[in-house]
């Protein structure tokens, strides 16, 4: 019964099942990366025409829902291209970046991953993060939400060329964003 | 309210000193809130925000929540978000378009002027003895705008606002509203940092912590541009850090760029009722301007005037509302007295070309707001700022604006009171001073008076 169940799997099906393992897979090295504060080993993750945007968020009546988010364009708490990224590290890097001096303690935990498109060279990636920071004695903040990514094909693995992310706060609870995403 | 403080034990002025007491005391937070929130103007959102009939923003008072709504005739009214019925809130979206507002408990609904329009069951339960056309949503005392900066008062006695924001609040204004036909980029960064509002306005006037505060941004050349001419301190005309060494015992390099490891020119304004403008002058090295040209501009220079045209420090119109030397105004809302809402408006020259709009629009994400290059770092210091004035030993421990004490000669001309010097902290104990003031409750007059500038600070 096992073994009839198994031969019922299609070839496009486990084709479909190794590409989730792999974005899956670089997800959570990536998030590695992160957590152990390797932010060049990180930047090298993204593509040279890569944006970065994490839009403001509004709370609106139902009916107005499609104006929830800004555009690229507007105000935004992130809006990076890779070099202005590339700047935030280098910040970091000073040795003299105080908010993150003692650094932060972050974990990353990245779940429901889905594929939602692939043109063979690029996927369009959904993700839910949960970003847990804790900071000196005893600051602590959570944030949750989405990232929507262009990953493109590279060299058998991948390049983020795009990550778009949506928080579930509108007014930022925290005093800053001293962290990637 | 009798207050268990002498207000003017809690600033000395002549000693620069500030009693810690101030950024973590309740008591005191609620005189604030009375007597400085329920009566100066307010920002609330500009015009351009609510262009349409029926636009509105939720902006705040103190603690009231306000919205202001474009109305049928153009005009601007602000209404308390709260139902004449049961108090409850009769909007719940922060922005938005609306043809009404109704009340989500038991349907009262109200006109975007406010007045009430519908009471289910009217006329099975109330009955002809229930006025509704003299009931409707509260309103502000008085509101106006400014070059489309919307203010609003909940002091009925107030003076008008051109004359609360007198020369220095609209020479404030005028420094950003002048540089083209201004409008609010879409979206309002709003976050909370966990400090006592004061702290975050006095940080707007202090051109000493950049180069401490922020030099990773400026050593890495995070922000754009060339990187620093130089990180050695032993430049000619750099600053003296003798003695200055991190935890591991390495001398503080700070880079010496246009506002860090140099003095550099500078003009304070200080105005009536604790407005000023602190920071470089338009000439000095230290002006952050990244577009000058519109200086040039003889219709602008008309405008600000012989002595406005040379100021590019930070404008404050007492009490929470920052506009920036670039493009942006920021509000610093108290919630209690270690919670802090601080917002960001963003404005860009609708003419502008768009490539130049974006680049506005862009430079202003990344310097201020939570994740900006600058202002990451500057919430923390706030915030712990205010935590050791809950120490019974540390608040003791006055709070020191003494910088340049005394050496700050005021200068009255073109209707403004003016400070030409380098670094220093006058603009922020005039501010401080000016908080006194406010403190007491006395009258409009009185106040004024009280916060004329003199002959030196």
């Amino acid at each position: 019964m096992a073994m009839e169940a198994v031969n019922t799997v299609t070839q496009d099906q486990i084709a479909e099942m190794v590409r989730q393992f792999g974005v899956e897979r670089f997800y959570y090295d990536e998030a590695a990366l992160l957590d152990a504060h390797r932010y060049e080993d990180w930047l090298a993750l993204f593509s040279e025409d890569t944006f970065y945007f994490m839009p403001l968020r509004r709370t609106r009546m139902q009916r107005e829902l499609d104006k929830e988010f800004t555009k690229p364009g507007e105000m935004a708490f992130f809006d990076d291209t890779k070099a202005q990224l590339a700047g935030r590290i280098s910040k970091l890097l000073t040795g003299r970046s105080w908010s993150e001096d003692p650094p932060s303690r972050t974990r990353h935990l990245i779940t429901n991953v889905r594929i939602v498109e692939d043109d063979g060279s690029e996927l369009s990636v959904e993700s839910n993060f949960h970003l847990y920071r804790t900071r000196l004695k005893s600051e602590e903040t959570s944030w949750i939400g989405s990232r929507r990514d262009v990953l493109r094909r590279e060299g058998g693995s991948y390049l983020i060329a795009k990550r778009t992310i949506l928080l579930e706060q509108t007014v930022l609870l925290s005093r800053n964003l001293s962290n990637f995403f | 309210m009798a207050l268990s403080y002498d207000i003017d034990e809690l600033v000395r002025t002549g000693r620069g000193e500030i009693d810690r007491r101030i950024y973590s005391d309740q008591e005191i937070f609620e005189l604030e809130i009375k007597q400085i929130f329920g009566r100066a103007w307010l920002f609330l959102c500009h015009e351009s925000q609510i262009r349409q009939q029926g636009d509105f923003f939720e902006s705040v008072i103190g603690r009231d929540n306000v919205l202001v709504v474009r109305q049928k005739d153009g005009g601007i009214k602000g209404l308390l978000n709260t139902c004449a019925h049961r108090g409850n809130a009769v909007c719940r979206a922060e922005e938005g378009n609306a043809k009404s507002f109704l009340c989500t408990y038991h349907g009262w609904s109200y006109g975007i002027d406010g007045k009430l329009t519908g009471v289910p069951g009217y006329r099975d339960f109330y009955g002809p003895e229930f006025d509704k056309s003299t009931t409707g949503l509260g309103e502000v005392a008085q509101i106006s705008s400014y070059k489309g900066f919307i203010f609003a008062t909940l002091d009925a006695d107030a003076p008008s606002l051109e004359n609360f924001l007198g020369p220095t609040g609209r020479l404030g204004i005028d420094l950003l509203a002048e540089r083209g036909e201004m409008e609010a980029v879409p979206g309002v960064q709003k976050f909370i940092v966990d400090c006592n509002w004061k702290f975050a306005l006095d940080n707007l006037f202090d051109w000493y912590h950049p180069q401490v505060t922020h030099v990773s941004a400026f050593a890495s050349g995070a922000l754009g541009g060339p990187p620093p001419p130089s990180a050695d301190p032993q430049t000619e005309g750099s600053l003296d850090m003798t003695g200055v060494q991190m935890e591991s015992g390495a001398d503080l390099a700070v880079p010496v760029g246009n506002i860090t490891g140099r003095p550099f020119d500078q003009i304070v304004i200080l105005g009536e009722f604790g407005h000023g403008i602190g920071g470089p002058s338009a000439s000095s090295m230290g002006n952050p301007e990244f577009n000058r040209a519109w200086r040039e501009d003889p219709r602008v220079r008309n405008i600000l005037g012989p002595v406005g045209v040379r100021v590019a420090g930070h404008p404050s119109i007492f009490p929470t509302t920052w506009l920036t030397t670039s493009n942006q105004l920021s509000l610093r809302i108290p919630r209690s007295p270690n919670e802090t809402e601080i917002w960001w408006f963003t404005f860009v020259d609708r003419n502008a070309p768009e490539e130049s709009r974006r680049n506005s629009v862009s430079r202003a994400n990344r310097i201020f707001g939570p994740s900006g290059l600058l202002e990451q770092d500057d919430g923390e210091n706030w915030s712990q700022s205010t935590k050791q004035t809950y120490g019974l030993a540390s608040r003791k421990i006055p709070n020191l604006l003494h910088m340049g004490l005394g050496r700050g000669q005021i200068i009255k001309e073109d209707g403004l009171a003016r400070i030409e010097t380098t670094t220093n902290e006058h603009a922020q104990l005039w501010t401080y001073h000016s908080w006194a003031q406010w403190l007491k409750g006395t009258s409009w007059d009185d106040l004024r008076q009280a916060t004329t500038p003199g002959d030196v600070l």
